[in-house]
């Protein structure tokens, strides 16, 4: 498999990086409803908090993960004054990448413990 | 619900939250500003954040994310605004409390020596405070109040009786707010069948206006009512502290009764906490009006007695009034005086006035006292001043070998300011936890002080406290010591230039060796003025205990005191209750004389007459007054005290023989010198006594005394109600106290015994002030050396050891190693030598400041000015020594190489 040569610097990603990327797999998102997401995918482990949320975001956006984008049609409360982002092409390789990486790891480790 | 959607409810977190997003580097603060108060209020509008436990559990949460957070987004964000200040303070403060965590040896010795410094200067500071400079607590107007004291021939500062006091009250009212009186008188308590002697305060009924206390409950005493009509007024006022130890602070004592000497007395009010009593060293525990005087001392009567002065008279200046005008007036007064009652004031002099906020203690001994603790602040300056030039040593030497590390910090893109600041950081972390410590010694040192208590009963307390102005001094000294230590070095590496730190190669060494050059001068003799000038204190006190008393082995003399008067008896059934004591205790077999007297000697006190001698001029303003004690036979015998020349007391000198007294050889020196004085007339009190014996000279109130003239009166033709029995043991006296507290006890069972002791503890009494100075010198002489020692030491060895690449050097280059190791020594001695000259210098000139404080010590005593110096010149010699052989004996290559 051949990347961008950028996404190598990029990889591997840390995990609320991680984290953030599949929440955003499943399209447009605003930042609350991607911490909302990490919380509910990683089962109440990873909770974060507002800074470490845009502070996140801000790295990803610079390292060109992901971008900021038009609300996509909610109408919940505040929808119109919440920022919206999305995954770009980069962030969906590098999400790829770092997926088929830990699954490799994931079958070693199967492997040894015998699951 | 909360935040923005319900701007209704005010949300403290929330704007706690908001304002510190300012920590927020600004281009991120600028862009997410809304979005993170938006993410809060997402937040805080979940069920597991809301209400008040959500409230918490949601504070603990934002604070772990804003300090996360903070350091990534200024990551991402290098360009420093204000809030790169604020979090490299952070980051400083953690790199500080992990190097000094790294090095615990030099953060322990650096700690401590300075906490040291602290500690002892917070605790004498406060010592000195609340001894001499704390006006009397609870007082309203400290200021205002002057001691009034008649002023005799020899005698600045005499008591005053009552009938003289009353005259002062209330003939001097133009200057004097008002005038009050009072004096300590011990009493016989009891209450519910416990009877104690207790030490209470006859005291004018006007006391505790005139000091503007107000009781806590019921009343003081009322004035123009409780001062007229003798034996009328059988009221109390108890002590703040007594009522809350005797009494349990029990809320309705007013009205309760209570019994002194065995009369009923109603305790009528409680002093308020802060008022201890009108002394810094007492706590007293009751106060009686003086009009219950012959209650409170059956025997005696002073309510009429115009010369017999007893009484401490304090007066409150009007508004206005001046010390001179108050002076004018009592002069005025002397005069009137002197007309009415010729015979009671033909000696006196005028009256001596002294600030209450002035006196101390008590003015005789305001100089001694001031003097003592000048010399305890400059002896525990000295100490600080010395922990001071140490610790800034170790900093120096820990910034050369931290030199690399900046050196390294600076190539990888640190400005000098960051590590300026880093290092600063560093030093005000550590002064601060010297400063902590320096509190936590100065806490232990002020309880161990606090209970230092003269040993004789009564209710000494000096109520030392560590007071909020010395924890601001400690504060201040500490922090300030910081800055000193953290700016030199922090100075230094700041001008580091990259490539020399780095390689090792130091450019600044002739600067740093000027410096730690003056460090060991500095050192050497600072600590020589500190340990000399405690030196001198310490022979002092060997010099008093050598003092001949005047009488034999003290610890073979026993005493025990007790006073009949105090449980009713009169003079007759005293003297019965006195014989049989006398004559069981001769009976006891280890001892071997026994007698009694009114007054033991060296108990600080005394009492004096005036007397003439028939033949004998006294000229203009000579000392008329002679110590005296009234005492029975065996007396002297028991005390061991030599006789020159006639006989002692024997039982038949009693008021059915001629009127009798024996003088000591000072005694008779002064008054008949060259003569016999054995037949000769002393005319005292109104007898003619005559001479029937002479002793050889002692020391009665203090062993410093300058030797005086002293006679002894028969106590079988006087009377004193309150007596102490001393009986001379061949052996162990503890079982002879046993059987004299035994002997009164089966006397009289409800006799109080008080003072049972040696003689050899009662003059702990005469030697405490020459104890607790010596002890407490010595403790900081032998604190100062060792703080010295180490700071000569590491001087020394430092300076040696900022050479061992040029010794190493010069080795290789040939040089013969003895050769090197002279040189080093030769020089590094002859700083010691400059810093022994230049501390000798100064203990010269303070000893001299000094020098009446000294007991029987020359102010240039040869032990403190030749042993001190040579035990430091050693110290040094070794200091050099040892790493200059290092130094000199290192293979060359090594030493090229460096570390």
């Amino acid at each position: 498999m051949t990347h961008p040569p950028d996404l190598q610097e990029l990889l591997p990603l840390t995990p609320t990086v991680f984290h953030m990327l599949v929440a955003l797999a499943g399209g447009p998102r605003h930042g609350y409803a991607v911490a909302q997401e990490v919380e509910e995918h990683t089962g109440g482990y990873v909770i974060l908090g507002p800074g470490t949320l845009y502070g996140s975001l801000q790295r990803m956006q610079e390292a060109g993960l992901i971008e900021e984008t038009e609300n996509p049609g909610e109408d919940g409360r505040h929808a119109g004054r919440r920022r919206y982002y999305r995954m770009t092409p980069l962030g969906g390789a590098a999400l790829r990448a770092e997926s088929e990486r830990l699954s490799r790891t994931l079958t070693v480790a199967h492997a040894r413990l015998e699951i | 619900m909360s935040g923005r959607g319900d701007p209704g409810r005010r949300d403290r977190i929330r704007s706690v939250y908001a304002r510190l997003i300012a920590a927020y580097p600004r281009e991120f603060r600028e862009r997410y500003e809304a979005d993170l108060l938006q993410a809060f209020d997402d937040r805080r509008n979940e069920p597991r954040f809301s209400g008040t436990v959500g409230g918490i559990r949601l504070v603990l949460f934002l604070l772990r994310d804003f300090v996360t957070s903070v350091p990534m987004a200024r990551d991402a964000d290098r360009k420093g605004r204000w809030v790169d200040v604020m979090s490299d303070i952070l980051r400083d403060i953690r790199y500080s409390v992990r190097m000094l965590v790294k090095s615990p040896v030099f953060t322990v010795a650096a700690v401590m020596t300075l906490a040291l410094g602290i500690g002892l200067n917070a605790a004498t500071f406060s010592a000195v405070r609340s001894i001499l400079l704390r006006p009397l607590g609870g007082v309203s107007h400290p200021e205002q109040l002057v001691q009034i004291y008649r002023k005799w021939p020899g005698m600045d500062y005499g008591s005053v009786s009552i009938p003289h006091y009353k005259d002062i009250r209330d003939r001097t009212s133009d200057v004097f707010e008002s005038v009050a009186a009072h004096y300590f008188a011990p009493m016989s308590l009891s209450v519910d069948g416990r009877s104690a002697r207790v030490l209470g305060l006859l005291v004018s009924a006007n006391f505790f206006q005139t000091y503007g206390v107000t009781p806590v409950l019921g009343r003081s005493f009322i004035p123009g009512e409780e001062d007229v009509g003798p034996g009328d007024h059988p009221v109390v006022v108890l002590g703040h502290g007594f009522w809350l130890t005797r009494f349990g602070g029990s809320p309705d004592i007013v009205g309760r009764t209570l019994t002194l000497n065995g009369h009923t007395f109603e305790v009528v009010g409680v002093a308020p906490s802060g008022f201890r009593g009108p002394y810094n060293f007492a706590d007293i525990p009751l106060y009686v009006p003086i009009m219950m005087q012959r209650e409170i001392q059956p025997g005696y009567d002073l309510i009429e007695a115009r010369g017999s002065n007893w009484m401490n008279a304090i007066g409150r200046l009007r508004e206005g009034a001046t010390m001179a005008g108050a002076e004018e007036h009592l002069d005025a007064l002397l005069a009137q005086l002197r007309e009415e009652h010729p015979d009671s004031y033909d000696t006196q002099l005028g009256h001596t006035l002294a600030l209450q906020t002035e006196v101390g203690i008590h003015p005789l001994y305001r100089n001694a006292q001031v003097g003592m603790s000048a010399v305890m602040m400059a002896v525990v300056a000295l100490l600080l001043l010395i922990a001071c030039v140490n610790v800034a040593n170790l900093f120096l030497a820990r910034a050369r070998e931290r030199r690399r590390e900046m050196g390294i910090r600076l190539s990888l893109g640190a400005g000098g300011r960051r590590i300026f600041q880093q290092l600063l950081t560093e030093s005000v972390i550590f002064s601060v936890l010297a400063g902590a410590a320096g509190i936590g010694l100065a806490r232990v040192t002020i309880h161990v002080l606090g209970n230092v208590r003269p040993p004789m009963d009564g209710p000494w307390d000096f109520g030392l406290v560590l007071d909020p102005s010395v924890l601001l001094y400690t504060v201040v000294v500490s922090l300030g010591a910081g800055f000193l230590f953290g700016l030199a070095p922090a100075l230094q590496a700041a001008k580091l230039d990259t490539v020399s730190a780095v390689k090792g190669d130091y450019g600044g060494v002739r600067s740093r060796s000027r410096v730690s050059s003056t460090l060991v001068v500095l050192q050497m003799a600072l600590s020589l003025l500190l340990l000399v000038s405690s030196g001198l204190f310490i022979r002092s006190l060997q010099g008093a205990t050598q003092i001949d008393p005047g009488f034999d082995d003290p610890a073979g003399l026993v005493m025990a005191s007790f006073d009949p008067g105090l449980q009713g008896y009169d003079e007759a059934r005293s003297r019965v209750f006195f014989d049989r004591i006398l004559e069981e205790a001769q009976a006891l077999p280890e001892v071997r004389a026994v007698g009694l007297t009114d007054q033991a000697p060296l108990g600080l006190g005394g009492s004096d007459q005036s007397v003439s001698i028939p033949g004998y001029e006294f000229t203009e303003g000579e000392r008329r007054s002679i110590m005296y004690h009234q005492v029975s036979e065996g007396y002297l015998e028991a005390m061991g005290t030599d006789l020159l020349a006639g006989r002692t007391f024997t039982r038949q000198d009693d008021d059915a023989g001629p009127p009798v007294v024996i003088v000591n050889r000072r005694f008779a020196d002064r008054f008949w010198p060259g003569e016999s004085a054995l037949g000769k007339v002393v005319h005292t009190a109104g007898t003619d006594r005559e001479v029937i014996g002479v002793m050889e000279t002692g020391k009665y109130r203090t062993l410093g005394e300058e030797p005086a003239e002293f006679m002894w009166l028969p106590n079988r033709e006087l009377f004193a109600t309150g007596v102490t029995l001393v009986a001379r043991t061949s052996t162990n006296p503890a079982p002879v106290l046993q059987s004299i507290r035994r002997i009164v006890h089966s006397a009289d069972p409800d006799m109080p015994v008080f003072d049972v002791r040696t003689m050899e503890d009662h003059m702990g009494i005469a030697l405490m002030p020459a104890r607790l100075g010596g002890s407490v010198l010595g403790l900081f002489g032998v604190l100062g050396l060792a703080l010295a020692a180490v700071g000569i030491y590491g001087v020394m060895a430092y300076s040696v050891a900022q050479r061992k690449r040029e010794l190493g050097i010069r080795v290789a280059l040939g040089a013969d190693k003895a050769t090197v190791l002279r040189q080093v020594l030769g020089e590094g001695m002859r700083l010691a030598l400059l810093g022994t000259v230049l501390g000798l210098a100064g203990a010269a000139g303070a000893s001299r400041l000094v020098k009446s404080l000294l007991y029987n010590v020359s102010s240039l005593d040869p032990v403190a000015f030749v042993g001190v110096p040579l035990i430091l010149v050693g110290v040094a010699a070794v200091a050099v020594y040892l790493p200059a052989r290092r130094a000199a004996g290192v293979d060359p290559m090594k030493a090229l190489k460096t570390e």
